[in-house]
């Protein structure tokens, strides 16, 4: 794969799997400025991961692998430490910023309070919560995470309930 | 609210965050800090080794020159650290984690790298700081042997000092270094080997 062929695919993952990218790295990181950081170690993992990619798995599931290693290793400041690092995104991820695709400020209240629910998860409790939220099948998050699918509704049912807990108020069952 | 609907509002947000995104510049940007993570490995390989290799050089060309043979030892000494560390350096990037992989794979991978990573700098003195010891030690031995000297100093008392002082400033500048190694492993690795087997204990639960 030459570099042209690796930038094409780059450009039309950025377009076609953005929302997902962002999404995981909301839910990894706190701070605008840590998902700014997040989101670029991100990105550049994604983007080196490309040449590597044959089309055996979706796009999804490999995006989601990327990503989630890339969360699992990540360390707070890291990017920040780096010389010579431009910014090229500016994060705004407060409330007030969300576009009216989220229809309702209840329903961003709910997001809101889901992504801080999934922030205080286990990193990989967290992993199959955001696949799980994501409408992802028990076959694809097993392939993201590699364990067995039996393994993956055991799990999914005690995180229900510990997303529950923390949401307990704004929903009343899950 | 049940989980279908919290799903389909999860589902129904946008990009989230208002962001212009020129993507020719994130590119470019994307390249740039791939680019300088390489840079940045290079030199730090090329810095470690290559002052191994220097020294060995550099030592091996003196010992020829002059005629000290204790120099080769020194020689050796570098040698075989700047040779342990390519060799070491070119195996573990083999085994290197694979961001691709599912993520049981990359962590297994990660804590691989990891414990031998706390494996070397627990063993610093084995493959480091002692050969450079050594070397170092026949080195002053021989010099201290074979250095003209005044009547007024016998050549045991030439020998204890030279010997004495160089065990106090090896002594030291390596028990620094050694230290230096511990506090990496009790502050960085020690905390994320942990981590690492706690991600995989999540998976296994």
């Amino acid at each position: 794969m030459n570099t042209e062929e690796q930038e094409a695919i780059f450009r039309r993952w950025l377009n076609d799997h953005l929302r997902l990218m962002l999404k995981l790295v909301r839910a990894s990181a706190a701070t605008p400025e840590d998902q700014d950081d997040l989101f670029q170690e991100v990105l550049v993992n994604v983007w080196s991961s490309i040449r590597a990619f044959r089309g055996e798995a979706k796009e999804t599931t490999w995006i989601y692998r990327v990503a989630f290693n890339t969360t699992m290793a990540w360390r707070r400041g890291e990017w920040r430490r780096r010389k010579g690092h431009e910014r090229f995104l500016k994060l705004d991820t407060s409330p007030q910023a969300q576009p009216s695709h989220v229809d309702s400020p209840p329903e961003r209240e709910i997001v809101e309070r889901l992504y801080a629910a999934i922030r205080q998860l286990p990193k990989v409790d967290a992993s199959l919560a955001l696949m799980h939220l994501d409408g992802l099948s028990y076959q694809e998050m097993a392939e993201v995470l590699g364990i067995s699918e039996n393994y993956i509704g055991v799990k999914l049912n005690r995180i229900r309930k510990q997303l529950a807990d923390q949401l307990k108020g704004a929903n009343d069952e899950l | 609210m049940n989980f279908e609907e919290l799903q389909k509002a999860w589902q129904s947000q946008g990009h989230g965050p208002q962001l212009a995104l020129d993507a020719n510049l994130l590119l470019k940007e994307v390249r740039r800090n791939k680019w300088h993570f390489e840079v940045m490995l290079f030199w730090r390989d090329t810095r470690e080794v290559g002052v191994a290799a220097g020294l060995t050089v550099l030592f091996l060309f003196w010992g020829i020159r002059d005629r000290v043979w204790s120099l080769n030892w020194l020689a050796l000494a570098c040698l075989w650290v700047g040779s342990f560390m390519l060799v070491d350096r070119w195996r573990q990037r083999r085994k290197q984690p694979v961001t691709n992989d599912p993520l049981r794979s990359c962590i297994e991978a990660s804590l691989i790298q990891v414990n031998h990573q706390i494996w070397l700098l627990k063993n610093v003195f084995w493959w480091y700081l002692l050969p450079l010891a050594t070397g170092a030690g026949v080195f002053i031995i021989s010099l201290a042997w074979e250095i003209p000297i005044e009547v007024r100093v016998s050549r045991g008392e030439l020998v204890g000092f030279l010997l004495g002082s160089y065990a106090l400033v090896c002594g030291l500048s390596f028990w620094l270094v050694y230290w230096l190694n511990q506090l990496a492993v009790r502050k960085h690795l020690e905390p994320r080997r942990q981590e690492l087997e706690s991600l995989l204990a999540g998976l296994d639960q």
